[in-house]
């Protein structure tokens, strides 16, 4: 399974700046210049094994690939293919399937996208082709009985397996960095700890193919043998990608379920969602912590499902008789594991924005109480249609335990993003 | 020890566990002296097989379906079925006997454990993986197309490994299919669903990781010349992934349908609905889906829709008394089932589950007389929801029996016959419909 660069849905991806697209072009010339000189160095035969093994690889783009990580990262079988053709063909091969695998996945990227993918798979073949031969691996020779098959071929395999995925992720993470602003290390330990053990664990699909192919002497015939595998494994992470999509669809049957109970807050819960998130990230917040103040932001009033329809309708959140639905909220949501860590913040972010109430509050709950009330203050409006300025409504914050000078400051910093992408 | 025997009313089971049984008997008999001097030749290959099917049978893999896969038991089943030269050891010169008593073995051993640990243990399923695995070791070892068997090809250097990849992989396909033909069987008959649903299902679920296991064997038998015992671990490796994509995959759809199941609870905790109502219809309307042999996928929007088929109630001004739809005015009936699917269709993907929430109001009548497009699902949900409604949850006998009586009386005209009738089948025994071979937990 390789790792490779694809084009978010959301609007709110970041452009191709300047710095990126000199990077992208660099990419591209690496890639191509490696194999020139991987040619030139270790040359290249174009024989029946070649042919079959860029096959594999239209083979591979076939299948497609599976988007995780909310369609940032996308999985496939091109590293696969690419350490096939490393041990089978050598770097050279190596370094030609990869430059043409790139640009044919994922049709629909734009073409910047394409070319540093094609540059990235390019410069992992021949990288990763010298480094199995390094490794002591030698295309072309049929080792004989297990110790002299792991020596000359499972060594080198996993260690050109290693190289490339570094390679890989270097790459990957410099194009991220640049064009999403998000620092290097979290991106090559987000990007390892998604796609790493899967990455490595193929590896051993590779040396599969190789034992096959050339000790067993089965030649091309190891391809037919070896598609199952691949399939299952592409078809485990398809499902598994489908399902965490499903789970995002199934949070919003909750909130259409508050908004039908509740027409006047069509869209609240979705804004102050976003708006916790995105302070929660200008807060310097972990990513779980920033995705369960997003889960809390869109939940915060599931409670509010639970009281008399009557009741819900005719008065604000301020009411006495409203009270309860923080904590009716929890009560509905305390058997999903999955929402553990939104809990407290459902729980207590009315707190967050009533003066003169406990200061040990936590962040996540000032944070969602602050994105609600700000909403409801700004966009919501009370039941006489009074809509505040977000001048006024940031002055009314600031008595209350939200109203924290770093929190003002992350709102502030979320509205303007909201303005930005919107704009 | 219930569940290690097949109950007494289940004829296919005792049929299949009987073939099972015989398939050992004649392997022992057949085999004879021969199999213990041949066990002496092959020990360390044997007991590395031995072994491999053990912990594969213990490790089984659980779908969400709830069905349960040992594929690494199979795939090393089916490997020692083709293996031939082994690089290292002598090369295994053995009859289609000696395998069956061999994997037998390995699967007896798993289910010893099993038994011991208080597991369910389900000869009955063992039983059709021998069958499936020494018909399988039949046709390659024993079976002569042109005087030669599959196994004589594999050593013959004359013949191209490409045939001999083939005629392993068919043969390896056949023996799976074998399996999971008397599998499914014997499935159906406890569940009391259409056999051929429960085939469809048993290929459909797992589709490509039944290939996957069919293409391991042969993959292990062609390796073994220069990779020795060591391509057994290897080309059970890939599996051995799968397992953890599937089991994330088992987890996720568990959370996803509590997510589901906690819009079931809005209503409930306001009051609308009363507690546990939705949990029961979805499970009985499970139930009556397999007794009707719905697909899998239909089957899990069956479930979501009947978890969510008094959502619409959340918007309603003042709850109707005791929440029971079966006894509200139609308009209202309609009203309410047309809001939850509005609210469910505020979700991308759920548009099948909101069709199902929507029609499940529709009167039989109006799909027989005015030929009305009614899913099946929805007239499931119709019939599941009446009866726990008249019943209200109670499995009390009496109850049980006049909901049923006051059912049928809307036989033809409200509710579908076919319908009704798996529902009478379905509340006649608590073990129908369900896959877990134990029954749930009491509530």
């Amino acid at each position: 399974m390789s790792t490779e660069a694809s084009e978010p849905d959301h609007p709110a991806s970041p452009r191709v700046g300047r710095a990126t697209s000199v990077y992208v072009g660099c990419v591209a010339v690496v890639g191509i210049s490696l194999t020139a000189a991987a040619i030139r160095v270790d040359g290249l035969e174009i024989d029946a094994t070649f042919w079959v093994v860029l096959l594999l690889a239209v083979l591979a783009w076939w299948f497609g690939s599976v988007e995780v990580d909310s369609g940032r990262v996308t999985l496939s079988f091109t590293s696969i293919v690419l350490l096939a053709a490393m041990a089978l063909v050598g770097p050279a091969a190596a370094g030609i399937v990869g430059m043409l695998i790139g640009p044919m996945h994922e049709a629909r990227n734009p073409l910047t996208v394409r070319i540093f993918n094609s540059g990235m798979f390019a410069t992992m073949g021949v990288v990763g082709g010298f480094a199995y031969l390094v490794a002591g691996g030698d295309p072309g020779n049929d080792p004989v009985g297990p110790w002299q098959i792991v020596r000359e071929i499972g060594i080198p395999v996993l260690f050109a397996d290693v190289v490339q995925l570094v390679v890989n992720l270097v790459l990957l993470a410099v194009v991220v960095r640049l064009a999403a602003g998000m620092p290097m290390r979290a991106q090559v330990g987000r990007l390892l700890g998604t796609s790493g053990p899967a990455h490595l664990g193929y590896g051993i699909i590779a040396f599969i193919l190789v034992v096959l192919w050339e000790p067993a002497g089965l030649g091309s015939a190891s391809v037919f043998l070896i598609l199952p595998p691949l399939v299952v494994a592409q078809w485990a992470y398809r499902q598994y990608a489908e399902e965490v999509k499903g789970h995002e669809r199934a949070l919003h049957v909750l909130v259409a379920a508050v908004e039908a109970k509740a027409p006047h807050l069509m869209g609240h819960s979705i804004r102050v969602a976003d708006l916790s998130a995105s302070m929660a990230e200008q807060l310097g917040l972990r990513s779980q912590a920033v995705a369960d103040a997003r889960v809390a932001g869109m939940l915060h009033d599931l409670g509010l499902t639970t009281l008399p329809t009557g009741l819900v309708r005719s008065t604000g959140v301020g009411n006495s008789r409203m009270r309860t639905y923080p904590s009716r909220g929890v009560q509905l949501l305390q058997g999903l594991s999955f929402l553990s860590g939104a809990l407290d913040a459902i729980a207590h972010h009315r707190e967050a924005v009533v003066p003169g109430s406990r200061d040990d509050l936590s962040v996540a709950a000032l944070v969602v109480g602050l994105a609600d009330e700000f909403d409801l203050l700004t966009e919501v409006g009370t039941a006489d249609g009074v809509v505040l300025s977000t001048q006024e409504a940031v002055d009314l914050l600031r008595s209350t335990p939200s109203g924290r000078e770093d929190l003002l400051r992350a709102l502030d910093q979320a509205l303007s993003r909201r303005a930005g992408v919107s704009a | 020890m219930r569940s290690v025997l097949p109950g007494r009313h289940l004829p296919r089971a005792w049929a299949v566990l009987a073939s099972g049984v015989l398939v050992l008997a004649m392997g022992l008999y057949a085999g004879g002296g021969t199999l213990l001097d041949q066990l002496a030749i092959h020990q360390l290959t044997v007991a590395v097989f031995v072994t491999a099917i053990t912990v594969g049978e213990l490790f089984r893999l659980k779908m969400p379906s709830g069905r349960e896969a040992a594929p690494l038991a199979s795939a090393s089943a089916l490997a020692f079925v083709f293996l031939a030269e082994i690089y290292g050891q002598p090369v295994l010169d053995v009859d289609a006997d000696f395998v069956a008593v061999a994997v037998a073995t390995g699967l007896l051993l798993a289910a010893g454990v099993r038994a011991a640990q208080g597991r369910a243990v389900g000869l009955d399923q063992v039983a059709a993986r021998l069958v499936g695995v020494a018909t399988a070791a039949w046709l390659a070892r024993a079976f002569t197309l042109n005087g030669q068997t599959l196994w004589g090809l594999e050593v013959d250097p004359t013949v191209s490994p490409w045939l001999v990849a083939i005629g392993m992989v068919a043969v390896a396909g056949l023996g799976i299919s074998v399996e999971l033909v008397l599998s499914s069987a014997v499935r159906s008959e406890r569940q009391r669903s259409p056999w051929l649903a429960a085939l469809r299902d048993e290929f459909g679920e797992v589709a490509p990781l039944t290939a996957a296991v069919v293409v391991s064997g042969p993959m292990v038998a062609l390796m073994a010349p220069v990779l020795g015992l060591l391509s057994l671990p290897a080309a059970l490796f890939p599996l051995a992934i799968t397992y953890l994509a599937v089991g994330r995959y088992t987890q996720n759809r568990v959370t996803y349908r509590q997510t589901i199941a906690t819009l079931s609870h809005l209503t409930e905790q306001g009051g609308y609905t009363p507690t546990g109502h939705a949990e029961r219809v979805a499970d009985l309307g499970v139930r009556i889906g397999r007794v009707l042999g719905i697909s899998d996928r239909e089957l899990r929007e069956l479930e979501y829709a009947a978890l969510l088929h008094d959502l619409g109630q959340i918007s309603l001004v003042e709850p109707i008394p005791g929440g029971a739809t079966v006894l509200a005015a139609p308009t209202d009936q309609r009203d309410i089932a047309d809001e939850g699917a509005r609210i469910i269709r505020h979700a991308e993907g759920l548009d099948t589950v909101a069709d199902y929430v929507e029609a499940q109001t529709t009167p039989y009548r109006q799909v027989r007389e005015l030929g009305e497009e009614v899913p099946m699902a929805s007239r499931i949900i119709k019939v599941a929801n009446a009866f726990d409604d008249l019943t209200g949850g109670s499995d009390d006998p009496d109850q049980v029996r006049v909901a049923n009586e006051r059912i049928h009386l809307g036989l033809g005209y409200q509710y579908d016959p076919e319908v009704v009738e798996a529902l009478a089948v379905a509340t006649s025994d608590t073990t129908v419909g369900r896959v877990e071979e134990r029954l749930p937990a009491p509530r």
